[in-house]
């Protein structure tokens, strides 16, 4: 993936320890754990979004990324990166610990939210487990990124 | 497994669920506890139920009504389960007040025929037969507990996105069906905007149970059946946070944990066809918990293979007018099915490969997530060769359909004639249908052998007294191929009560 079309975002003092806690929590993944993961940026410019885009399938019980799609059981991930966590309007169904995570949504940030979702912020209410093999998470995310205004 | 593997797992078993067992994953019975393990009980009920979906809702509520305590448990932060995350659809005929008040006839007899006929061979006869039989009393009682439905109905073949309450959410239109029971529309939705059905569905459920006095914990996840040296289930173990928790049930435990769709390894053992679909369809949940501690005291375990794998070829409707191929470019099915019969025909007897062949009046938008766009091209032949078939393969197919289809007759399949018309138009396109990399959403339909009371059965066919199962832990109405929307839904919720009304009547163990 080009580096131009990264996000950078803001990032909290708050999210920052939260994602550093997070990194060094243990994953309550499905499948074994894979083997330690290669630096997020290097996982993101090798992405594969075809994959990212299978990979992101099981997302659809809840959310859509689509344009016009909205919220639906989870808040619509259309347009997400650089907005601070729980805080769409019309989404009533966020947990109190996520809106007090003060948690800025940068592609970074997914991949530490997605490695781990009840770790990450424990008390929220995403029931998913998650994409435990690091290289598919950044395929989701590459795959995410597209969902944006240009 | 190494030996000391094996000798290290039974020593931690020994201690109760802390450690390594507490893990969800993996496809081991869970061994009993023995009662005369248990020093002191941490919290005691008539009726404990493990899982908070729609099975396990039902369940409480039934229980509390016939006056028994009950305590719900949910190993997550969140309560409603899969139930919260799926259509909500539940499949109710027979001439329910919705059906008669929208125009539409139906018959217990219609109902039961399609349900019988349309999906796996010996299907659950009996519980099939019960549903049908109490299918108004269900709607009742669904109503009487807060789920709203409005009087409107939907002409989409996909759930409704517009607050409509009734469809036809299965394969009664298409054939053979359509020719065996007499259709009606049974999909019966909670209105809601969106796909939240599920969720409006629970957001009666949950709070009708908690009115009536059922007590739930939230993050606390049932782990081992304890068994009294008679067999008798009289409570259980679960976890909660770093801590083991005896759970004491006097009169019966309902395991209505969900299914194991998020069990690879599970999967691989139990369910191989659904464990390349692209789409676990649940939520973290669905780790097969319930089934293996079931399995753990002798439960029989059946049709384990069975579930969901689902294709959706609709929306948009137009893309029906196309055919479905597999690698021999043959067509297989009739492409107005149900999209769970499109799921299953390609991950059980297609070995998880096939296609969908389009002209220009019946392809996608672009860009559809769903379905991989693999070739285009100017002519059948040359979406033929594209596509790599044998030469001739799917020019021979295309224009045996189009030979028929001048006529709006689709003599090999039957294909409802409104979405039969000749692929004619260019440029056609050859969508990947896949179970890996099409949007395939799947879902587990085996689990423990019950009774139409929701009861256990061990392989020889006794009772394991005090222990009932319900929702997707067990082996109920719904199995392969998946016929219509809202059948596991209605399973759950049906089977829920019968276990929590059961198990309420159980007399309390000494």
């Amino acid at each position: 993936m080009n580096q131009a079309h990264r996000v950078h975002t803001a990032c909290s003092p708050a999210a920052l320890l939260v994602l550093l806690l997070a990194l060094v929590s243990h994953t309550h993944a499905a499948e074994p754990a894979p083997s330690p993961a290669k630096p997020f940026a290097e996982r993101l410019a090798a992405a594969d979004v075809v994959n990212g885009r299978v990979v992101f399938g099981r997302c659809r019980t809840c959310h859509y990324p689509d344009k016009g799609a909205g919220h639906q059981n989870g808040p619509s991930l259309w347009n997400v990166w650089g907005r601070q966590a729980g805080t769409q309007e019309g989404f009533a169904y966020y947990s109190q610990a996520l809106k007090d995570s003060r948690l800025v949504w940068s592609p970074e940030i997914l991949d530490a939210w997605l490695a781990d979702p009840r770790g990450f912020i424990p008390g929220n209410m995403m029931m998913s487990l998650g994409v435990p093999d690091p290289q598919a998470r950044a395929d989701l995310i590459a795959y995410l990124m597209q969902f944006r205004e240009q | 497994m190494s030996m000391r593997d094996k000798s290290r797992r039974r020593f931690l078993s020994g201690l109760g669920v802390a450690g390594a067992v507490a893990a969800a994953a993996g496809c081991d019975p869970r061994a009993p506890a023995a009662r005369r393990e248990v020093r002191q009980w941490d919290y005691t009920a008539d009726v404990v139920v493990a899982g908070s979906g729609a099975a396990g809702t039902s369940a409480a509520i039934e229980a509390r009504a016939a006056g028994a305590e009950v305590l719900m448990l949910e190993r997550l932060p969140k309560t409603g389960g899969s139930s919260a995350m799926s259509g909500g659809v539940c499949y109710l005929g027979g001439g329910t007040p919705l059906q008669k008040a929208l125009g539409f006839e139906d018959s217990i007899e219609a109902m039961r025929d399609f349900m019988l006929a349309a999906g796996a061979l010996h299907p659950a006869k009996d519980k099939i037969e019960l549903y049908c039989e109490r299918s108004l009393e269900h709607f009742d009682w669904l109503v009487a507990h807060g789920v709203k439905y409005a009087q409107k109905f939907s002409e989409s073949k996909e759930l409704p996105f517009d607050g409509a309450s009734l469809y036809y959410s299965g394969s009664e239109l298409a054939a053979p069906w359509r020719d065996i029971a007499r259709p009606a529309p049974r999909g019966h939705v909670p209105t809601t905007a969106g796909h939240t059905g599920g969720r409006t569905l629970m957001e009666a459920l949950l709070p009708a149970a908690e009115s009536a006095g059922v007590k739930t914990l939230h993050g606390v996840s049932a782990e081992r059946l304890v068994r009294e040296d008679d067999g008798r289930i009289v409570g259980l173990l679960a976890q909660e946070g770093d801590k083991t928790i005896a759970v004491r049930a006097r009169r019966g435990v309902v395991l209505a944990c969900g299914g194991f769709i998020q069990n690879r390894e599970m999967l691989k053992r139990y369910a191989s066809e659904l464990y390349d679909c692209s789409v676990p369809w649940a939520s973290a949940g669905d780790m097969g918990i319930g089934i293996r501690m079931g399995m753990g005291v002798g439960a029989a375990a059946i049709r384990m293979h069975q579930g969901f794998a689902i294709l959706p070829l609709y929306p948009p409707e137009r893309t029906i007018h196309g055919i479905v191929v597999n690698r021999a470019a043959q067509r297989f099915l009739p492409e107005d099915s149900y999209y769970a019969y499109a799921g299953h025909e390609t991950a059980y007897n297609q070995h998880g490969v096939a296609y969908l062949v389009t002209d220009a009046d019946s392809s996608y938008d672009d860009g559809d997530f769903r379905m991989p766009l693999l070739a285009e091209a100017a002519s059948v032949a040359g979406l033929e060769q594209a596509g790599g078939f044998a030469e001739g393969a799917l020019q021979q197919t295309v224009e045996f359909y189009n030979r028929h289809a001048e006529r709006s007759v689709d003599p090999l399949w039957h294909k409802h004639p409104k979405w039969v018309t000749p692929l004619a138009k260019p440029p056609f396109r050859l969508y990947d249908l896949s179970v890996r990399s099409a949007f395939c959403p799947a879902h587990t339909f085996g689990g423990l052998e019950t009774t139409v009371r929701a009861e256990v059965l061990d392989a020889g066919g006794e009772r394991i007294p005090g222990l009932y199962a319900a929702g997707r832990t067990s082996a109920g109405m719904p199995n392969a191929p998946y016929i219509a929307s809202g059948v596991s839904i209605g399973d759950c919720s049906f089977f829920g009560r019968q276990a929590g009304i059961h198990a309420a009547k159980e007399e309390v163990a000494a």
